[in-house]
């Protein structure tokens, strides 16, 4: 076993993103690189406008997304957009996440070998 | 386990998502514009050693096959490490899907030239038109997930290649039927790119 420093720190753990309403509206937006209105965003996270606009306030705090106030046919329009930066630290995310989920696999995997049979 | 593997697959299908939205920057200007370079060498050697490729079948499918190996192995080792500098996070699906747009060009370019020389050689002379119109075809399919300019490389290819079957005869086994079409053609894709790039910087666009 590993037994470095930090091993399981697990760093990329963002805590801005760490936030399950925050994880599904990143994750919507990274993949509508282009952006989503409002609407479509709160609709795809199932979330209240209170709650949507709240998150995003924190995400646009953080520089991870980018919102663009607009009018489309004479109706107010606010576009969401994932950022360069909120990409990078999505995907860094993703690793990291990933990496927790291979550490407990791989726990669980040791933890079974280790468990005696029972007669 | 179940549960942590289904997560594992999760992960990875996020991932997916992410690199088929996100454009491939994998393909370095400087390295296409050597390929044509070496496309514009090999027209000059055989224009120096093959003046009849006719009487020469042989040596000129040395020369160009050699050009084309050389300058795959080149644009796949730059590929590798580019990708893996720039999408770091996804950089094996960004390779893979790479490789999946232009593979089946290459795969049908080399078969039609195994097919055409082997039971067809009268019709040799369809070869170098042919080619491209297939490379054609890969750039096209590879435009999904590039600049959206590309589609004039593409363009570029297919009327070179269609240009060149409208020759109808061994004049299309030119050595310049290859070097113009590639030389000018890897210079034009390496111009988008570039072009491309500076747009996004301008405008602060993404990289993945």
């Amino acid at each position: 076993m590993d037994l470095s420093e930090g091993r399981f720190a697990y760093e990329g753990l963002d805590r801005v993103i760490h936030e399950r309403a925050r994880l599904s509206v990143l994750t919507c937006l990274i993949t509508n690189p282009k952006g989503l209105t409002f609407g479509d965003l709160k609709q795809l996270c199932a979330l209240t406008d209170g709650n949507l606009s709240r998150h995003l306030s924190v995400l646009e705090k953080g520089e991870m997304v980018e919102i663009e106030k607009g009018h489309d046919h004479n109706r107010p329009q606010t576009i969401c957009r994932i950022t360069a930066s909120g990409r990078a630290r999505y995907l860094e995310y993703l690793s990291t996440l990933e990496q927790v989920v291979r550490d407990a696999a791989k726990g669980t995997k040791l933890d079974r070998s280790l468990t005696p049979l029972k007669a | 386990m179940n549960e942590l593997n289904k997560a594992l697959g999760d992960i990875s299908s996020i991932r997916r998502q992410v690199a088929h939205s996100t454009e491939f920057r994998g393909y370095g200007p400087a390295t296409l514009v050597a390929t044509g370079c070496i496309a514009v060498l090999a027209g000059a050697i055989q224009a120096r050693w093959l003046p009849d490729a006719v009487n020469g079948i042989s040596t000129y499918l040395t020369i160009w096959i050699s050009t084309a190996v050389l300058s795959a192995a080149l644009i796949c080792v730059q590929m590798v490490t580019r990708t893996q500098r720039i999408h770091s996070g996804m950089a094996d699906e960004m390779i893979r899907m790479a490789v999946e747009q232009f593979l089946p060009a290459a795969g049908a370019g080399g078969l039609m030239t195994f097919v055409l020389v082997r039971f067809v050689p009268s019709a040799f002379w369809m070869i170098p038109g042919l080619l491209q119109v297939i490379f054609s075809l890969g750039v096209f399919s590879s435009c999904r997930f590039l600049p959206r300019p590309m589609v004039i490389a593409g363009v570029w290819y297919l009327a070179t290649g269609l240009a060149c079957i409208s020759l109808g005869d061994s004049r299309a086994l030119s050595p310049w039927a290859m070097a113009i079409p590639y030389g000018v053609g890897q210079a034009l894709v390496a111009g988008i790119l570039l072009m491309s790039r500076q747009a996004s910087r301008d405008g602060g666009s993404d990289e993945g």
